[in-house]
């Protein structure tokens, strides 16, 4: 061999050798905990949840499974486990589409969980890529396939974290690297499960929500520059497309689950957007409820309420972040009302709560 | 398939690279047709429905090319022989990639209600472009006779066929045609495989690291001053990294087996002038344009008005090359405008005294940098009004976020500027000489000092660590 082919040769061994090493290091220390529960080191969790739900689907118990959008965001389980009882998990993704939820839940029912809590808009059903085309989703970890874990464990991203875990399960340096930890730079900064994307305890709550914010959201997005966003994905054939696959498949699959499925409150501000901005937008979010509503309710296993005309809410601009994010009292509000079973649809009525948004979106004058 | 994929790192590279040296010990076609028919293979991978376009227009261009240089013509039918060439490689462009645009503004102006649904088959304007050249050095009596199978490993070869370099025929089909070429030199392959660790390091944990700043900015969002020049600045250099990255790759790619690239990027940002920034961003493009759209044009013969007509014009195709929108029309505009600027100053500005010339160096190089990054603003831009919108904010100071985040990302941003402005490029350091074809002599000499070797092989173990799902080359899609 030539001093040159071997010099190639040490170069690839010591990149090989590197990669080994990093590989070892996720191994041992599992950030997701994918492979076994956190330890020797203390459990970390991540705000990115569209990975970390594939190990907390492993790690956690749970007979709850709860899903949204960023409108479930900021629920704390232990808030859901006692007002709606059961041992729950928080599975709820920022900006996630039906096909992203229904993948998600499907590897949830694995653990066999005894019931869904649902937040459910039209907006999720929207049309969207294949999952293994999802470039936000990581669905090899959830099929648990060789490229997912490869992928997790070759991943210097990971061994990053890894490495940040590691020194923080030191007695001496962990205050000073919990001080230090962030989610500006790692992804694992969270010490707490019932913490992950719940708001900190001393959020000021009023300088979050209120009326003003909900306005200047109102304006922003009726801004002829910004207001084609307003309608972006809404087309009625795709939605009941992505309805009837996501949805109702998963519940038609799962007959001994029960789901409680919930429409959140809005601000009235959204459909008043929609009705000045896009109203070609608003109609397709009627007519999509008209077929949607009954649907869910052919089955026995769904228990279904839309929260979507509450007006003592959603009149309420001082509740909300913008036109749709509410606060965590609504939050609060909301479990109790799925508990209390209030605002439920009636299977022998069932749009009759769109029909009371109508009438509400039709008369809100906005005050200039 | 890209370049920062597992399979291509771990399959296709190096079953391509085996088929290639081992062909290569029975003769010299076979190893161009196998890496023909891997090119081929790598292209269809992700666009297989463009495959039978591809290789009618390797045909097409083939038979024209035919008739320039082997039929004895009459001056008249060789250039009409050429003009139905260039036309028919413009048309089949214009179709699949302005087509739509073309209708949406006709629909805008005339209130009408055409739909168009064209993919863009990724490199066609690679292939056309290169295939264009090679026309028109035919009609110039500017080429000799290749085999077909040279020729058509020459428009396909997967290092430059989706995102460039913009080859040259003379550059490119003796490389091909050497039989030595066809051996493998650890020596070259080890210098390819440096190169390709440092670029897909600049990819995978450089360019895609900074993406998340990015989309927030240019997204529906309402971004303050600071916020909006943190966005403007992270796309500037996740722009930077991501093609600058892909460049090396190329390279390196195209040194392991035995062919060398011309270069495509020569640190751009570290330009004194627009002037300056042209030599170095995206090179091949830049003498494509000048060789076979500004002097055909013109150029300065015709006297300093029609200089700055010819620039403007040149820049104007060249941002609508790289992509068919009205952004790139006004990206392409100001850069246009730019260089008419430029070159004015040359003549009409003042000289700087001698003491002055590094505040003068300083101040141009500021200037081009930010001048650079206005344009592309335009260039990342759904729309101009878009782009307006990121611009207004980035012009008013009075609205101020600089809070944590704001500042750990502007000192993020702070360390990919000290990368881009103070670090020595790829090819400095692997001392590249695409003209003598020579590379990595003076590492050679040095016999390869230990550090060096380990310090790359980490570079290419984190750049394969860094590899992400989400991951897609920016300058890509042309």
């Amino acid at each position: 061999m030539s001093p040159i082919s071997k010099i190639l040769l040490k170069f690839l061994c010591a990149s090989a050798f590197i990669m080994l090493m990093a590989a070892a290091l996720n191994f041992v220390v599992d950030p997701l905990q994918l492979f076994r529960q956190a330890r020797p080191f203390p459990a970390m969790y991540s705000a990115d949840t569209r990975m970390q739900d594939a190990g907390l689907i492993r790690s956690q118990p749970f007979d709850t499974a709860f899903m949204g959008t960023s409108l479930a965001i900021h629920f704390r389980q232990r808030d859901i486990d006692r007002i709606l009882g059961g041992r729950s998990l928080k599975l709820s993704m920022t900006g996630s589409n039906s096909r992203e939820q229904s993948f998600v839940l499907d590897a949830a029912m694995a653990r066999h969980p005894k019931r869904v809590v649902w937040q459910l808009d039209d907006w999720i059903f929207r049309d969207t890529p294949e999952i293994d085309s999802d470039i936000f989703l990581p669905s090899g970890l959830y099929r648990r396939s060789a490229a997912g874990l490869a992928g997790y464990l070759f991943s210097g991203q990971m061994a990053r974290e890894s490495l940040w875990i590691l020194a923080r399960s030191l007695p001496p340096l962990e205050p000073a690297i919990a001080r230090l930890t962030s989610d500006l730079v790692f992804k694992f900064p969270i010490a707490d499960v019932d913490d992950i994307n719940a708001l900190p305890p001393d959020y000021d709550v009023a300088a979050g929500y209120n009326a003003r914010k909900a306005f200047a959201a109102f304006r922003h997005i009726t801004d002829p520059v910004r207001s084609r966003y307003l309608a972006d994905g809404y087309e009625y054939e795709a939605m009941v497309r992505a309805f009837e696959r996501d949805a109702i498949s998963l519940i038609a699959r799962n007959p001994d689950v029960a789901f409680d499925i919930y429409f959140p409150p809005y601000s009235v501000l959204q459909f008043v957007a929609m009705r000045d901005a896009a109203p070609s937008a608003l109609k397709t979010v009627y007519d999509f409820t008209a077929y949607a509503f009954p649907r869910l309710l052919q089955f026995p296993n769904v228990r279904l309420s839309d929260f979507r005309a509450v007006k003592e809410v959603t009149h309420d601009l001082e509740n909300y972040g913008d036109v749709i994010h509410h606060s965590p009292a609504v939050d609060l509000k909301v479990l109790q009302w799925l508990a209390q079973g209030k605002y439920q649809v009636d299977r022998s009525a069932p749009l009759a709560s769109l029909e009371r948004l109508k009438v509400q979106v039709d008369a809100y004058r906005l005050e200039r | 398939m890209l370049f920062n994929s597992y399979s291509f790192i771990f399959l296709f590279l190096p079953v391509g690279l085996a088929g290639y040296f081992a062909l290569g010990r029975g003769g010299n076609l076979a190893p161009v047709l196998w890496l023909a028919l891997a090119s081929l293979a790598f292209y269809a991978f992700g666009n297989w429905q463009y495959v039978p376009l591809l290789l009618a227009s390797i045909a097409f261009n083939y038979g024209i090319g035919y008739l320039l240089v082997e039929r004895k013509l009459r001056p008249k039918v060789r250039f009409a022989v050429l003009t139905a060439g260039v036309a028919g490689d413009l048309l089949v462009l214009g179709v699949f990639k302005y087509a739509g645009f073309l209708v949406a503004n006709f629909n805008a102006v005339f209130s009408t209600g055409f739909v168009v649904h064209i993919l863009l088959p990724v490199g066609i304007s690679f292939y056309t472009f290169t295939q264009i050249a090679f026309l028109v050095d035919a009609y110039r009596g500017q080429v000799a006779r290749y085999a077909v199978p040279h020729y058509a490993l020459f428009v396909t070869y997967f290092p430059h066929l989706i995102a460039g370099p913009i080859l040259h025929h003379r550059d490119m089909i003796p490389q091909f045609e050497r039989t030595e070429a066809k051996r493998p030199d650890p020596h070259l392959i080890l210098c390819g495989l440096i190169i390709f660790a440092i670029g897909l390091f600049k990819k995978t944990c450089l360019a895609d690291g900074i993406q998340p700043l990015v989309g927030p900015v240019f997204g529906p969002g309402s971004p303050t001053f600071d916020q909006a020049w943190i966005g403007a600045l992270a796309y500037t250099f996740q722009l930077y990294f991501d093609f600058s990255g892909y460049s090396d790759m190329a390279i390196g790619i195209s040194l392991m087996f035995g062919i060398f690239l011309p270069l495509n990027f020569n640190s751009p940002y570290k330009a004194t002038s627009i002037i300056d920034f042209w030599r170095c961003w995206h090179m091949t493009l830049s003498q494509f344009l000048r060789d076979y759209l500004y002097i055909p044009l013109g150029g300065n013969r015709r006297g300093p008005v029609w200089r700055y007509v010819n620039l403007v014009i040149t820049m104007l195709l060249g941002g609508l090359w790289h992509g068919a929108a009205w952004t790139f029309v006004v990206w392409g505009a100001l850069h246009g405008a730019y260089l008419c600027i430029n070159h004015a100053w040359n003549r009409f500005g003042p000289d700087v005294a001698p003491r002055l010339r590094p505040a003068a160096t300083f101040a141009g190089a500021m200037l081009t940098f930010l001048s650079v990054v206005v344009a592309w603003v335009f260039f990342r831009a759904d729309d101009i009004d878009s782009a307006i919108y990121v611009l207004v904010r980035m012009a008013d100071p009075t609205r101020l976020a600089l809070g944590r985040v704001e500042i750990v990302n502007l000192a993020f941003i702070a360390c990919y500027a000290a990368l881009a402005w103070f670090a020595p490029n790829t090819q400095t350091i692997m001392g590249y000489d695409h003209a003598r074809r020579t590379v990595g002599d003076s590492l050679a000499q040095a016999r390869l000092r230990p550090w060096f070797l380990y310090a790359t092989a980490a570079v290419l173990a984190f750049g394969i660590l860094g590899i992400q799902q989400h991951s897609e080359f920016i300058y890509f899609r042309f």
